[in-house]
């Protein structure tokens, strides 16, 4: 397996997903903030919980590229149009179920069950995240596109 | 069987801060929306007629309400009748607390208990979904009947083997030794939690002790009304929706603002301005987390727009869907239409920024700095209003096609950026937007006080050059433009006392009809509040205690209030109960409470 690749074009790749998802938000696309949701598991402070998100992202995101090394690996083949096909797959988890699952883990999200005891301020996601606006599930299929796409053509099939 | 409709003011509201039902005296659930306040109709007779869906649950022959009340601090009704043969009482909740064990996410719980004897009770459970009042798919497991649709189920048991048919209506005999519980629970696109009745009614049990811990940690200091302060609170509390932080305006779409008229709108939305106010009145009350939470969903809610600030929103944050009529719906009193969806979403309104600016002032007095996110929101509100308060729009009253400048929008984008610039004093702030602000604001001022104040009435007017007056202007005092004690304060409350005084302590928010819709309305219950605020904070401590005392009278048996009163019969108008109702008498109550502050030695 490509293990240098992975270190190195892991990291590359997922800050360049980050700022899709980024870009996106700032242009008003969706409410989606994955460093936020993230790093709000850790610290109340929104522009704090930013930058704690930022790092537990990169780490996410170095985890979902083993994934890709070693698929390309065993098929021994990487190209950028199977990397944009893992990518859609990885966004349709990420989607359905790693983001929902997040007000199960993030103590300061509410969910659809949340009663008037509940301290939690951030909204839950709802269905695809639909919750953040409804552009938000095209913006992750976008993003996680580049996302896989970019290490189909960065990682070496070995 | 009802003949008539029960009267606005004769329904309960219970709820579990995610939904609410609405029950008549009678023992009837006439509307109820699930999973969420937005949702699918189950029960919609209220508005929708026979064909759309009940849950009676009373006595079966003719009785007579003698008591009916919130239990104290909490919020589970009470209905008592006295029947041939004894008392019959109606207990009954939503479950609000439900994170963390095995119970629905809906679940609502009604008990009848004999009092004197036995007595013979009707149940009629008719659920009905969503416009075309769809009947449900049954299936039965031993004592337990299922109803299904698309995405939704419900269970529903009763206590005592008792087998309750949907659309069936059933009499049944309740003994003093044996009360009839019912539990229904919902499901909406998960799997059915059932739950039968004796555990049904220990998690109501748990949840009203919950409330009474909730209701006790208000403050102390709150001389005047406290039932009354403590009901609305809990009111705004219960229509605030849990898992998005969302204040819903009202739980209801389309109880008409006269009767039989067409002034029938969907309130089923979160306006920001509903939001700021909460702010302020659970701030004001000790309740500093509900407050926060409300500054929270603002700034969840307007990151798409920002530095816009949208006129509305759907609960979970999205945009409204268009305003249409629901076909064949009769409407309240035959009011039609019903309307679902709320069109002013699409005005441009300058005061929600006064409103929203001004909550973030009260948290960062009240020692809650705000985060730099919100900041930046903040900010952006702020140099919006620098950028656009010259503007014409649609006003507070969201009066459709009646853009003009009317003069309390221009004060509250005044208070915008004054709120802006004494945030801005507590924490490092560019010097040139600080600047631009203050130029700004100054240039709004002389304005207001130029185009938006009539010498001849010796009051500020509906709007610039216009006559007209606007009960809105009665927050004048509330803002600090003018000193309270100034002439032009004083006018201007007299004048909207004279010309929009209703009789009694009530105001018109304008003259009646002067929105271009055919018919009138009820007398504003916000803008009469407002009035008991404004003579509070102008040093009429007296009169504005007597025009409270008299509004308290004035409100539903259960304290409850919609968004309006008929000055002549007394009767509730409008969506209910009403958000900015009862965050506006809290408000007063606490003006109340300041004046007499201000007065003791």
């Amino acid at each position: 397996m490509d293990w240098a690749g992975w270190g190195v074009f892991g990291l590359l790749a997922t800050m360049v997903l980050t700022c899709v998802m980024i870009i996106a938000q700032m242009a008003g696309l969706t409410r989606l903030d994955l460093p936020l949701l993230l790093g709000t598991i850790v610290t109340p402070d929104p522009d704090r919980a930013r930058a704690a998100g930022f790092f537990v992202h990169l780490a996410v995101g170095q985890v979902f590229a083993l994934g890709y090394a070693a698929t390309f690996a065993l098929l021994g083949q990487a190209t950028w149009w199977l990397g944009a096909i893992l990518g859609l797959v990885h966004v349709m988890i990420a989607l359905t179920v790693l983001v929902p699952m997040l007000a199960g883990v993030n103590p300061r999200m509410a969910s659809y069950r949340s009663g008037p005891s509940s301290t939690a301020v951030l909204e839950p996601p709802g269905l695809l995240g639909l919750n953040y606006g409804i552009q938000t599930p095209l913006v992750a299929v976008v993003a996680h596109l580049i996302y896989g796409a970019a290490l189909g053509v960065l990682l070496v099939p070995r | 069987m009802r003949t008539d409709q029960p009267p606005i003011e004769d329904y309960g509201l219970i709820g579990d801060t995610r939904t609410a039902a609405l029950v008549a005296s009678d023992g009837a659930i006439d509307w109820l929306c699930v999973p969420a306040f937005d949702g699918v109709p189950v029960f919609a007779r209220l508005v929708g007629g026979p064909r759309a869906g009940t849950f009676h649950l009373g006595p079966a022959g003719p009785a007579l309400v003698t008591n009916r009340r919130y239990r104290p601090e909490s919020a589970t009704l009470d209905t008592t009748w006295d029947c041939p043969g004894g008392t019959l009482v109606l207990t009954e909740a939503m479950v609000a607390e439900v994170g963390g064990q095995l119970l629905p996410t809906t679940l609502l719980v009604r008990r009848l208990t004999a009092r004197g004897g036995p007595i013979e009770v009707a149940i009629d459970f008719d659920p009905r979904f969503g416009e075309h009042h769809d009947r449900p798919t049954v299936r039965h497991r031993s004592d337990v009947v299922f109803c299904r649709w698309r995405h939704l189920a419900l269970s529903v048991q009763a206590s005592g083997g008792l087998v309750i048919e949907p659309g069936r209506p059933v009499t049944a005999v309740v003994t003093p030794e044996q009360p009839l519980t019912v539990a229904v629970c919902f499901a909406d696109r998960e799997p059915l939690i059932h739950v039968p009745p004796a555990a049904a009614w220990h998690a109501l049990e748990r949840d009203e002790r919950r409330w009474q811990q909730w209701c006790r940690d208000i403050t102390d200091d709150l001389p005047h009304h406290r039932d009354a302060v403590v009901r609305s609170l809990l009111t705004l509390r219960l229509l605030t929706h849990s898992p998005t932080g969302a204040p819903v305006a009202a739980p209801t779409t389309s109880l008409p603002e006269q009767l039989g008229g067409v002034r029938n709108w969907d309130y089923r939305f979160a306006w920001p301005r509903d939001a700021s106010i909460g702010v302020a009145a659970f701030l004001a009350v000790g309740k500093d987390n509900e407050a926060r939470r409300f500054m929270a969903w603002l700034l969840n809610a307007t990151r798409l727009d920002r530095p816009r600030l949208p006129v509305l929103f759907r609960l979970d944050g999205r945009r409204p869907r268009p305003e249409r009529e629901i076909p064949g719906w009769p409407g309240y009193a035959h009011s039609a239409p019903v309307r679902v969806g709320n069109g002013a979403a699409d005005q441009r309104q300058l005061d929600g920024y006064g409103w929203v600016l001004d909550a973030a002032w009260l948290l960062t007095r009240a020692g809650w700095p705000l985060h730099g996110e919100t900041w930046r929101a903040m900010s952006g509100f702020a140099d919006t209003i620098a950028a656009n308060w010259h503007h014409t729009d649609a006003g507070i009253w969201e009066v459709r096609g009646d853009e003009a400048h009317h003069v309390h929008s221009k004060l509250m984008a005044w208070l915008a950026l004054d709120r802006a610039l004494r945030i801005a004093r507590t924490r490092p702030t560019p010097a040139r937007r600080v600047r631009r602000w203050s130029q700004q604001r100054d240039a709004l001022a002389a304005e207001i006080r130029e185009r938006g104040f009539d010498p001849a009435l010796g009051s500020y007017t509906r709007s610039y050059g216009s006559t007209d007056l606007d009960a809105a202007l009665l927050v004048l005092p509330l803002l600090e433009i003018e000193p309270p004690d100034s002439p032009r304060v004083h006018g201007t409350i007299e004048a909207v006392r004279r010309v929009l005084g209703a009789g009694g302590p009530l105001v018109y928010r304008y003259t009646p009809g002067n929105d271009g819709l055919p018919g009138t309305e009820g007398a504003f219950v916000a803008c009469s509040f407002w009035l008991v605020q404004a003579l509070a904070r102008t040093g009429r401590r007296r009169e504005a205690e007597e025009l409270f005392d008299e509004l308290v009278a004035w409100g539903g048996p259960l304290g409850l209030y919609a968004e309006e009163i008929d000055p002549v019969t007394r009767a509730a108008l409008g969506n209910y109960p009403q958000a900015l109702s009862h965050a506006s008498l809290v408000q007063a109550a606490l003006a109340l409470r300041d004046a007499a502050r201000a007065a003791a030695p």
